[in-house]
């Protein structure tokens, strides 16, 4: 081992620049991976001011911008949300056995779906879009529903070619245990829209405590 | 060379539709006209939906029996299924009623029943209760990058003592 003599001013042979080499990677990549792979990354959940009727500076009806007339029935096909850049095809969705809202495929992390047996998105009543907020690799489609204010605009493209715009009224996170579905999946008297996903804290046992849901309503068309 | 060739391509492709035919990543089954709610009150929406026109094919379909007329089905632009939408007429009379579809290009005729009752009350069919949208993927720790991390500072740790061993022997650094 030495005949390199060249090399015998820095390290002393070749094996010993490799293993420090080594080390030296094995050091950052360890720090990296273990700092990386300890760090918690929450979904945003949504503050007070974002609920119904939250302050925030002005009364939240009376700055409601008022409702477009309602369009005729056409499925969905897309939805986006600019304000956190979100644009996703949608697929119908059933429900489970027990009555509750059945959830896309959670492998396709870009996927959402709305509810095909409801009223399409546009149409007077409670249209309801839904998907993940993560899935096993990591964050999904509605993974920043959570940090969406009021105000914002939600557009959905519908099968006959139109655009149906939203606003956002409220953005609310509900506990599993005690879900308001009439609220939530409820009839209305004017085109609204929500839009759902897991929130309200996790935990190992038992997963994500409840949802975040979106309350928006038709606020434009093209 | 090239005679065998081509026949033998083709014989692939049309395994390969027919294995994408019969067998969808999700959606309706092939051979059926799923109709969506199953059984609905005069006046409410009903969705039909059909995998049979293959992979991104259309249908005509024909609700004349309740009294809603034809209806087009298109694939959306994430759907291998084809789908259209129609509403049951307000004066439609309670019964069950033979919706079809029939492929555009094919002729493929599928059809599946609509049951029109009058007892499920004035509204739709709502869900209930939170929805299952996440495991927790995206927070938490992740087993396989912590074992890697793990493992990587101890190569550090095992370079390290060595190289300390050397250089307090003097042998070079």
């Amino acid at each position: 081992m030495r005949g390199f003599p060249r090399h015998g001013a820095g390290f002393g042979d070749p094996a010993t620049a490799a293993i420090a080499a080594v080390t030296v990677c094995a050091l950052c990549s360890g720090a990296w991976l273990l700092r990386d792979g300890a760090g918690t990354h929450a979904p945003p959940q949504p503050s007070a001011a974002q609920a119904r009727g939250g302050h925030d500076g002005q009364d939240g009806r009376a700055r409601e911008r008022p409702a477009a007339p309602a369009l005729p029935p056409s499925p969905p096909d897309r939805v986006r949300i600019p304000a956190i850049r979100v644009s996703a095809p949608l697929t119908g969705l059933g429900l489970t056995k027990t009555g509750g809202l059945g959830v896309p495929p959670a492998a396709r992390k870009n996927l959402a779906g709305w509810y095909e047996a409801g009223t399409t998105p546009g149409e007077r009543g409670t249209a309801i879009v839904a998907g993940h907020v993560d899935n096993a690799d990591g964050p999904a489609v509605f993974y920043d529903l959570g940090a969406l204010a009021r105000g914002s605009t939600i557009e959905v493209d519908r099968r006959d070619g139109g655009v149906a715009v939203f606003t956002v009224d409220a953005v609310e996170v509900y506990a599993a245990k005690d879900f308001p579905d009439e609220k939530v999946y409820g009839a209305a008297d004017r085109p609204e829209l929500r839009v759902i996903t897991c929130g309200g804290g996790w935990s190992r046992g038992t997963g994500y405590q409840g949802n975040v849901v979106v309350f928006a309503h038709l606020t434009d068309s093209r | 060379m090239r005679r065998t060739v081509r026949p033998l391509t083709g014989a692939a492709l049309a395994v390969a539709a027919a294995a994408l035919s019969v067998a969808p990543a999700y959606g309706a089954s092939a051979g059926d006209l799923e109709v969506s709610p199953a059984s609905v009150v005069p006046g409410g929406q009903v969705t039909v939906r059909t995998a049979a026109c293959g992979d991104g094919g259309a249908a005509t379909g024909d609700a004349d029996a309740v009294g809603a007329g034809s209806l087009s089905l298109a694939p959306g632009p994430d759907e291998q299924d084809a789908s259209g939408r129609f509403r049951v007429p307000p004066s439609a009379q309670p019964g069950t009623y033979e919706i079809t579809a029939t492929c555009t290009g094919s002729g493929h005729r599928v059809t599946g029943d609509l049951v029109v009752t009058l007892t499920a009350g004035s509204r739709q069919v709502q869900p209930r209760g939170s929805v299952k949208t996440g495991v927790g993927g995206a927070l938490g720790t992740d087993p396989v990058q912590t074992a890697a991390g793990v493992a990587a500072l101890a190569v550090a740790a095992a370079g390290g003592t060595w190289l300390l061993h050397r250089r307090a022997r003097g042998d070079g650094i």
